[in-house]
């Protein structure tokens, strides 16, 4: 095997912008100066098969640009002025995008193969300049910004040490020196099972155990085996059924039965399953009333009607534990696995949006504990993890909520979600529907199999040897994927697909164990294991069938349409394989090299496996001692405003919404950044998935973790009504709102050692569901997706050797969504014209509990905002009114930091002055401070044009009697208070720069 | 005439269904073709008057953006490209396919040389990926995709658009009048510094060059990301102008005039 290293960097007098970024990063983070530094790149090209000749070709014909590069076999930092090298490189079995496509292209010029084993490998030496630089800072930049251990290794050089001894980069080639076998595991007790698991690292639930252990002893189910040659289970059967039974996989705790108490009115019910009473059975309700439901809860999204023609597929996941330990790789796998969802629901959609969420502790963390990785560069990988997944794959990101709160230092969430487009039919077929038959081939398509998230994050614990490959975390490959969307859509519009779905959690395993499922009356499949395209040779079938090896998919195609399939993913690139044949027989069945190794009933699955109980103990606020704060009202409103809209959870993060391509694909109508200067947050985000068509697609996401310290049952209220206020605000229907839960919540098992408050949290989620389902059910909001993340939990070192453990806030994370039937007539938040009227619309009540301004001060408060629906409701219908009549020049939801943020970021997202009266809001309220940093639900702002005001208060009714200001020229903000006195004075361009300074330098 | 254009699209292209969308709306036939039905003579440039590589990240953009589709194009396909060209078809190369163009050496195209890679797209000053829009001014040049514009708003979204070049490169560029648009900013705006800034550092703020025959153009912007006038960022409030002085907005975005002179120059002149 020849291997050769290629050097590539720019000409020494040009800017290297990557290191120009990194040095910036350095300073910002550690406080620590660099002269200079810059970056090589470097190829690790493993091929017997090319010459020198070919190489010389692909170095020059593609690897340097002739304008601003040099390149040379033999190294560059040689002739280079730097006191520190830093190399980074992937470890084994790390998805290396750029070495994926470099190898594609030598084979493309110069024709040849690269064989088996062979590949390219892609790494980077950053080199440093400084006269004070020390090795412990290179070591520090080193460890804390530019590597991760969980998937790349690093070696760091002094210039001197480099000349001694030199560095030769190692080879990440994966080396597996065992040989692929299949073990039975005599399975004699529940106790055995039980060890067997635990060693195994299956993770089984000890409530599973004895239905798996009764089912290898039955007599019939023996004596079928038999016949395959088959006796006790085998490794394989196991892997499977742990995977399948995992909560991941069943949500066993939302099919969890529950047992809540009150402890302040003693109150006791029982709720028999979670799922089905506050999620299932409120949106069947609402699926027969909203016609425009096409499918919910089957299938990997929830499909709603578009127009005449088109449906759209929408859902959101979260990839919190991966993008906690990894969060570039977490987020980019979690985005391109979510947008796997939309190609394989129904029979296949195109993905024309995607959205995503960031949770983390605060940027600036100095606290005593001790994250594994700082906040920060979470924060930052996690942006690039999702930048990259969604610009590389052509899908615009116009929208994302960006939170930060210190219950997320032990773990992270991690938001992606997408939504896609498909016509309702193809080939005179529905597209929701999908049907297996007997003697359909099962085909999976797309990456290969590699050790890749084997056992999930257990691995991360394992010991590693020089070729092992780092199993647990992924890096995306969207390119990739990219190709095989083309592929999928062309195939689906041929007519060529009976059945799609993606490969995430759980591998082959899940997505033909699930797929198979639907061929016929009861289901079934045969598979031949070693048909499954590997990246490297040796593994086991049990390793192949769960391996989670990303970019693949699961296909079922009818043996006459496979030629024209064959053909498509030849024009497309794309690797596909014929891995079995989908059978009526009730028997997911397996065969290795022609012996059979696996073989169940389909029916074990649907059997009573024990459903998991919890025990939920609410005690109230009042219980829990919570008080309003004693708080005078404040003197310097002007500085309180300024510092208030300077504050991280509700300044502008312009910078991360710059970095997503959000108009790609052509349909954007409202952008995540508007205003004269866009550079202020939507509302929500509207776009054309259908650019022939007028309609417009509107979606909006909303999370608020500080009103769970007072009550989960309110958060998830304000939650759903802020949602609806914020797409009402840019012309959504309300007749058409769907809606997707994400629960994030800390474990609610109660233990008395390592969960003692598990009850309280087990009875915040049984309030959380209940609000979730009075309210969905109230505004008509059908759930059209969902999901649960039930371990955010974290133990992190304290300042003295001490574990602490740190339980995330519970939320539960709303998308809405809506179609709005004529996109001209969309609104945004911007005052559009000096003179306008400025209205507020909802009553301002003395709600500050868990409010931004109460947190300012370090206090919580009990007042939680309420949500009252009847009083909501006619209102925001009369706003949706006066919206289609395009009576409205403006319209924003009042959300965190009340109205004082909210009206300074009307008139500063249109550069305008506002003037307004306080005294003219309805409402009670007698302090200045309460009605100006109040979060009582059910509010906007509007401004109308004054040629307009009869129009739209005749709309409005009771709900506009009079506006309480009106947009001025002059740019200044004044608010009088309610006893006429001048409260604020500010010139808006100072608004405006406390509100963009806080990030403002982050690129 | 039917006015045909070839759309590349695949391994990595990803604006290619909003820009056969543009060129419909501007009275042509564009038609989608795949790399490869392009590559094995599936598909042949014969019957097309224009060929367009739209934006994305083909192969990833991982060597260089553009780098490895150009390098696939040339070797398989580059003969026959440049005789398209010298035979008078248009060649239209927006972001990513204006970087594939750059690298295959077609532009430049100084004195009608197709093979000679002269100009760069670096990655940003910035160092990260941008989306904005901004304030383009169109400059006096042969191009015939720019004729009768003179300043319009389009979106950039890019991580490696900064033109670099030798000085020499640059001047000529100039000189020939091969610097179609650029970047405005600073004195150049007129009275409206909202979009005014060059996002990536561009050499002389150049946003898109052309050969020295006009008929190939490459350019970082997205006219096609600009099909509709509610793509602009500002339409909400430009609606609100109109709908005070009592008319209705335009619904056409501006984008659309791009391929619509390109469908004009082909009806005129096969």
């Amino acid at each position: 095997m020849s291997t050769s290293q290629l050097e590539v960097m720019l000409k020494p007098g040009l800017e290297d912008s990557e290191g120009k970024k990194v040095k910036k990063k350095v300073k910002d983070y550690f406080g620590i100066n660099i002269e200079d530094i810059r970056t090589i790149d470097a190829k690790t090209i493993d091929s017997e098969n090319l010459d020198m000749e070919n190489l010389e070709l692909a170095r020059e014909k593609i690897f340097t640009n002739s304008v601003t590069q040099i390149s040379s076999f033999d190294s560059l930092a040689k002739s280079l002025d730097w006191d520190y090298m830093i190399w980074v490189g992937y470890r084994p079995g790390v998805m290396d995008p750029a070495g994926q496509t470099g190898m594609e292209a030598i084979e493309d010029l110069t024709g040849k193969s690269f064989g088996e084993g062979g590949g390219v490998y892609t790494s980077r030496y950053y080199l440093l300049r400084g006269k004070n630089l020390g090795s412990g800072d290179a070591e520090k930049i080193a460890n804390e910004m530019l590597f991760n251990d969980i998937i790349q290794r690093c070696k760091v050089l002094s210039r001197e040490d480099w000349k001694e001894k030199g560095f030769e980069i190692p080879s990440p080639k994966v080396i597996l020196d065992y040989k692929p076998e299949v073990v039975t595991l005599p399975v004699k007790s529940d106790e055995e099972l039980l060890k067997l698991s635990k060693e195994r690292k299956m993770a089984i639930n000890p409530r599973d155990i004895p239905t798996i252990t009764k089912y290898f002893k039955k007599a019939e189910v023996r004596e079928e085996r038999a016949k395959y040659g088959l006796g006790d289970p085998t490794d394989i059967e196991l892997e499977y059924i742990a995977q399948a039974r995992s909560d991941h996989c069943n949500h066993n705790t939302f099919n969890g039965k529950f047992y809540y108490k009150d402890m302040s009115t003693g109150e006791e019910t029982v709720v028999e399953n979670l799922f089905e009473e506050f999620i299932k059975k409120p949106t069947l309700e609402l699926a027969k009333e909203k016609d425009w439901v096409v499918s919910v809860l089957w299938d990997n999204a929830g499909i709603a009607k578009f127009d005449e023609n088109n449906n759209y597929t929408i859902s959101m996941e979260t990839h919190n534990s991966p993008t906690t330990m990894e969060e570039y790789g977490g987020a980019i796998t979690g985005n391109v696995g979510e947008y796997r969802d939309k190609l394989g629901a129904g029979l296949g959609s195109k993905i024309f949006m995607g959205l995503y969420g960031f949770c983390t502790a605060f940027r600036n963390y100095a606290g005593k504990l001790k994250p594994k990785r700082h906040p920060r560069r979470i924060s930052d990988g996690e942006i690039e993890g999702i930048r990259d997944g969604a610009n590389k794959s052509g899908v615009p990101t116009p929208f994302g909520v960006t939170v930060f709160h210190e219950g997320w230092l032990g773990k992270v969430n991690l938001y992606a979600g997408s939504v896609g487009i498909m016509p309702a039919q193809v080939k005179g077929k529905p597209t929701h529907e999908k049907h297996i038959n007997d003697g359909d081939l099962c085909l999976m398509v797309g990456g290969r199999v590699g050790k890749d998230g084997i056992h999930g994050v257990t691995a991360a614990s394992e010991e590693y040897s020089e070729h092992t490959p780092a199993g647990h975390v992924q890096i995306g490959f969207p390119y990739g994927q990219k190709k095989m969307e083309g592929l999928i859509l062309e195939a689906r519009d041929e007519g060529l697909l009976n059945y799609i779905t993606d490969n995430g959690g759980g591998g082959l395993s899940s997505s033909v164990g699930e797929s198979c499922r639907y061929c016929g009356k009861v289901g079934g499949v045969e598979i031949d294991l070693e048909k499954v395209p590997l990246k490297y040779l040796g593994m086991h079938p049990w390793e192949i069938w769960i391996s989670e090896s990303q970019e693949r998919m699961t296909l079922a195609v009818s043996p006459d349409k496979i030629d024209r399939f064959m053909e498509l993913a030849k024009k497309h690139d794309v690797e596909a394989t014929v891995i079995g044949t989908y059978r009526d027989n009730g028997r997911i069945h397996i065969n290795y090299e022609g012996k059979p190794i696996m073989h169940i009933g389909l029916d074990l699955m649907k059997k009573d496996f024990p459903q998991w109980e919890f025990e939920a103990e609410w005690t109230s606020p009042e219980m829990r001692g919570l008080t309003e704060p004693v708080l005078s009202e404040p003197k310097d409103y002007n500085s309180l405003l300024k510092d208030m809209l300077a504050r991280p959870n509700v300044c502008s993060k312009e910078w991360i919404a710059r970095q997503f391509d959000h108009e790609v694909q052509g349909g954007s109508v409202i952008k995540p950044m508007v205003g004269v200067e866009r550079d202020v947050h939507s509302d929500a985000a509207v776009s054309k998935p259908v650019l022939e068509s007028e309609k417009g697609f509107g979606v909006t996401q909303t999370i608020n973790p500080w009103y769970s310290e007072i009550d989960t049952y309110w958060m998830t209220a304000n939650v759903i009504d802020e949602s609806v206020r914020k797409l009402v605000s840019v012309g959504g229907d309300l007749e058409h709102i769907g809606g997707i839960d994400n629960f994030c919540w800390p474990n609610i098992q109660y233990d008395p050692e390592t969960n003692p408050d598990g009850k309280y949290k087990a009875a915040q989620l049984v309030r959380s569901n209940r609000a979730l389902k009075k309210y969905c059910k109230e505004y008509k909001i059908p759930l059209l997706s969902g999901k649960d993340s039930m371990y955010i939990d974290g133990n992190l070192e304290g300042e003295y050797g001490e574990n602490q453990k740190v339980s995330g806030p519970p939320v539960m994370h709303f998308t809405a969504n809506t179609v709005i039937p004529d996109a001209s007539k969309c609104v945004t938040m911007d005052a559009k014209m000096p003179g306008d009227l400025v209205y507020v619309l909802g009553e301002t009540k003395d709600e500050l509990g868990g409010s931004e301004y109460y947190d300012m001060f370090g206090h919580i408060g009990i007042n939680v905002p309420k949500v009252d629906v009847e009083k909501s409701l006619p209102m925001y219908r009369a706003l949706q009114k006066a919206i289609e009549e395009e009576l409205v020049a403006s319209a924003h939801a009042v959300s965190r930091g009340g109205l004082g943020v909210h009206l300074a970021e009307v008139a500063f997202a249109g550069n305008y002055g506002m003037d307004v009266n306080l005294g003219k809001l309805i409402g009670s309220l007698d302090r200045d401070d309460k009605i100006l940093f109040s979060e009582s639900s059910g509010r906007f702002i509007v401004t109308v044009a004054p040629e307009y005001r009869k129009k739209f208060e005749k709309i409005m009714g009771d709900y506009a009697i009079t506006p309480v200001g009106y947009v001025t020229k002059e740019s200044r903000f004044r608010v009088r208070g309610m006893h006429g006195d001048e409260l604020i004075n500010q010139d808006i361009g100072e608004l405006k720069h406390a509100y963009k300074k806080t990030f403002g330098d982050l690129v | 005439m039917k006015v045909k254009a070839m759309v590349l699209e695949g391994y990595g292209i990803n604006c290619e269904r909003e820009t056969e969308y543009s060129f419909r709306l501007a009275g042509a036939e564009p038609e989608r073709v795949h790399v490869n039905e392009f590559i094995w003579g599936e598909k042949k440039l014969e019957d097309y008057q224009i060929f367009v590589i739209p934006g994305g990240f083909s192969y990833g953009d991982d060597h260089g953006a553009g780098t490895v589709l150009a390098s696939k194009l040339k070797n398989k396909k580059g003969e026959e490209l440049i005789r398209f060209i010298e035979g008078g078809g248009l060649g239209l190369g927006i972001c990513n396919g204006f970087q594939v163009f750059n690298r295959m050496g077609i532009l430049p195209g100084s004195d009608e040389n197709y093979d000679l890679e002269e100009v760069a797209l670096m990655p940003n000053d910035s160092g990260n990926f941008i989306d904005n829009t901004v304030n383009l001014v169109n400059k006096e040049s042969p191009c015939v995709f720019t004729k009768g514009i003179d300043r319009v708003d389009f979106p950039v979204r890019h991580a490696q658009g900064k033109i670099y070049g030798e000085d020499s490169v640059i001047k000529r560029l100039y000189k020939k009048k091969q610097v179609v648009m650029q970047y405005a900013k600073g004195s150049l705006t007129k009275n409206d510094k909202r979009y005014g800034y060059n996002p990536n550092g561009s050499m002389g703020d150049i946003a898109g060059i052309c050969d020295s025959t006009g008929r190939v153009f490459g350019f970082m912007p997205h006219p096609e990301a600009l099909n509709s006038k509610l793509n602009h960022p500002h339409w909400t409030i430009e609606k609100e102008v109109y709908k005070r002085r009592g008319e209705k907005m335009p619904l056409e975005g501006e984008g659309i005039q791009i391929f619509r002179n390109a469908v004009k120059y082909v009806q005129n002149n096969f």
